[in-house]
């Protein structure tokens, strides 16, 4: 099976004043393409970190991403925002919707900088926000929106593009149970049409749910599964 | 080209959605582009309005000094110059004119005698002044004292009882400028209203067949009339020129610089880039816009907003230099005369300067406006969604 994602000694340091604080420290870890994964861990423990280094969002301060085999560390910016916009879909624990937008102008963000968006695309948008069961939302503003509506309608714009690898952190942190199970349900269904998902969580409900096929735990920027499946060392 | 139509209408959405805020940029740019544009507009019209009247003056001025004061020219003069046989002299004119304090409106007029068709303006009712108890009358004079053609003045020179002189004509306000605070009217009551002796003149008029030669004809001059000083139109002009330019410079450069860099500055610090637009520009970048893309949109959205305010501030300035007369600048631009010309100033637009104020303003302001943009979309777009330095 391809390794859709693969960590390598992955760090990240932040100097926090006079203090020097490792978020995510060493880590390894390797991800089969349509893989359900959770990282679980309680807050701090750098789970949103982790999953922004995998998505370029974040530099890292050593160590090396690979997303189908291919280092994203060393790209400059502009290709790092291509595989970005083409092949991550990320989903904000801030949910990361502009306040002031409708729903559908926030969905069809991504476009913009590639020619906005046509029929094709509207009518795509629409549909994910049908399947994620905000039809009838598109035209309100973002801030208008429940903490439900507005997590959906940003999972909804990650899957605009139809990407390969989906990043989400704390899905189901706004959702009750019935939402939550609904996300996880959805998730499942994503990981089935062959996408890479990993998700960050301390949400039992969704990492200890039997359709997420590995969850690790991360304590203090560390992984601390030893079964975790690792990636073998780059070739330099 | 695509890629800007979507860009310029997600701009088009932003501008609409921080409506408050574009709309006090854009009409803060546009009172401060009126203002500055005005002053302009004036001082250029006021250039153009001298330009047009320089072709009826003289090519050459000839006063008398005496101990470095002025003094009559002597009829002789005229025979003196002639007696030169200079090729390229046309004609010369005596003329009698002066300066006469009048009480009513507390401040002085220009007597001007013998003044007809070649008068410094054009009339804008009545007729010229022939009888020894007429006058024409500046555009001024009249709008002070309410005078019209038909009404009567009470005008006294130096120690004489007022002669009452009835008004046969006012000079146009297009001329307004140079023909504001003119009496023209006979030259004997002139004289009398000036008190000058019937042997002297104010100065000679001196037209040549080709002005290009006035220093030549200047320095003849000069040395056959002892104490005499020539002025030449050409100096004339461009001292008038400089004057407008310096009054017109002063006010622009105390204006522009320092309102321009509080209005952005202000707007950079107050609001540039508050939480908010960071978020934002965290959230584009997440979305897989590049900092270019970000970059772009920032300078769409400044760009309109500075093309419009500062369009709007030319119309502003327009209205207020043409409309209304430059209320509060005519003072600057024109002197402190109690006498001032009503500013019905004919509209003189100089195309590259108004895209230099455009390009003056736009441009600076677009630069301030995406340096913060720029600096924030270097940043992980993490990094700005947290809310980090």
């Amino acid at each position: 099976m391809t390794v859709a994602l693969a960590t390598f000694e992955l760090t990240k340091r932040y100097i926090d004043g006079e203090r020097r604080r490792v978020a995510v420290d060493a880590v390894s870890l390797s991800i089969d393409t349509g893989r359900l994964v959770a990282l679980r861990g309680p807050s701090g423990s750098g789970k949103t970190t982790l999953l922004g280094l995998a998505g370029g969002m974040i530099a890292p301060t050593s160590g090396d991403v690979q997303l189908f085999g291919a280092s994203i560390v060393h790209l400059r910016d502009a290709h790092r925002t291509t595989l970005r916009r083409e092949r991550i879909g990320f989903v904000f624990q801030e949910l990361a919707l502009v306040p002031d937008m409708s729903l559908l102008e926030n969905v069809l963000l991504p476009l913009v900088p590639t020619g906005g968006a046509g029929r094709a695309e509207r009518e795509r948008a629409l549909a994910l926000l049908a399947r994620f069961g905000l039809q009838g939302r598109e035209a309100s503003r973002a801030s208008r929106l429940s903490g439900g509506e507005r997590q959906r309608g940003a999972q909804a714009r990650a899957l605009l593009r139809d990407p390969s690898i989906l990043l989400l952190d704390e899905p189901t942190a706004h959702l009750d149970a019935k939402g939550a199970a609904e996300v996880v349900s959805l998730l499942a269904g994503l990981r089935d049409e062959g996408r890479t998902i990993v998700c960050a969580t301390h949400d039992p409900r969704l990492a200890n749910d039997p359709r997420v096929d590995h969850t690790w735990t991360m304590t203090d920027g560390r992984l601390m599964d030893p079964d975790a499946p690792r990636p073998e060392a780059p070739a330099c | 080209m695509k890629r800007h139509r979507a860009l310029l209408e997600h701009v088009l959405g932003a501008l609409f959605r921080r409506r408050g805020r574009n709309a006090a940029i854009t009409l803060g740019m546009a009172a401060l582009v009126g203002l500055f544009s005005s002053v302009l507009f004036v001082s250029e019209a006021l250039r153009a309005e001298y330009r047009a009247l320089a072709v009826t003056l003289p090519d050459l001025t000839v006063q008398q000094l005496v101990a470095g004061r002025p003094a009559l020219v002597e009829a002789a003069a005229i025979t003196r110059i002639e007696a030169l046989a200079l090729p390229g002299l046309a004609s010369i004119r005596p003329r009698v004119w002066g300066y006469l304090y009048v009480p009513s409106i507390e401040g002085n007029v220009v007597i001007v005698g013998g003044a007809g068709t070649d008068a410094p303006g054009v009339l804008e009712g009545g007729r010229w002044a022939e009888g020894e108890d007429e006058i024409v009358i500046g555009n001024g004079i009249a709008h002070l004292l309410g005078a019209r053609v038909g009404d009567e003045l009470a005008l006294a020179g130096p120690g004489a009882s007022p002669a009452i002189l009835r008004v046969v004509g006012v000079l146009s306000g297009q001329t307004a400028a140079l023909s504001a605070d003119l009496v023209l009217t006979t030259e004997a009551r002139a004289r009398a209203l000036l008190g000058m002796t019937a042997a002297g003149f104010t100065d000679l008029a001196v037209t040549l067949a080709r002005p290009e030669e006035a220093g030549v004809v200047a320095e003849a001059i000069a040395a056959a009339l002892p104490g005499a000083r020539l002025l030449d139109r050409r100096l004339l002009e461009r001292t008038h020129e400089l004057t407008f330019d310096a009054r017109a410079g002063f006010l622009g450069a105390v204006m522009l610089p320092a309102l321009l860099a509080l209005l952005l500055l202000a707007w950079d610090r107050l609001t540039g880039l508050g939480d908010a637009e960071r978020r934002e520009i965290g959230v584009l970048k997440a979305v897989g816009w590049s900092t270019s893309d970000v970059l772009a949109a920032r300078m769409w959205e400044s760009a309109l907003v500075g093309l419009v305010g500062a369009t709007l501030g030319l119309v502003v300035g327009y209205v207020h230099a043409f409309v209304f007369g430059a209320p509060g600048l005519a003072d600057a631009l024109f002197g402190w005369s109690s006498l001032h010309a009503s500013l019905s100033l004919p509209p003189a637009l100089d195309f590259a300067q108004l895209l230099a104020i455009l390009g003056a303003v736009v441009v600076p302001f677009v630069g301030v406006s995406v340096v913060p943009a720029w600096r924030a979309a270097m940043l992980d777009p993490d990094r700005l969604l947290r809310g980090g330095p």
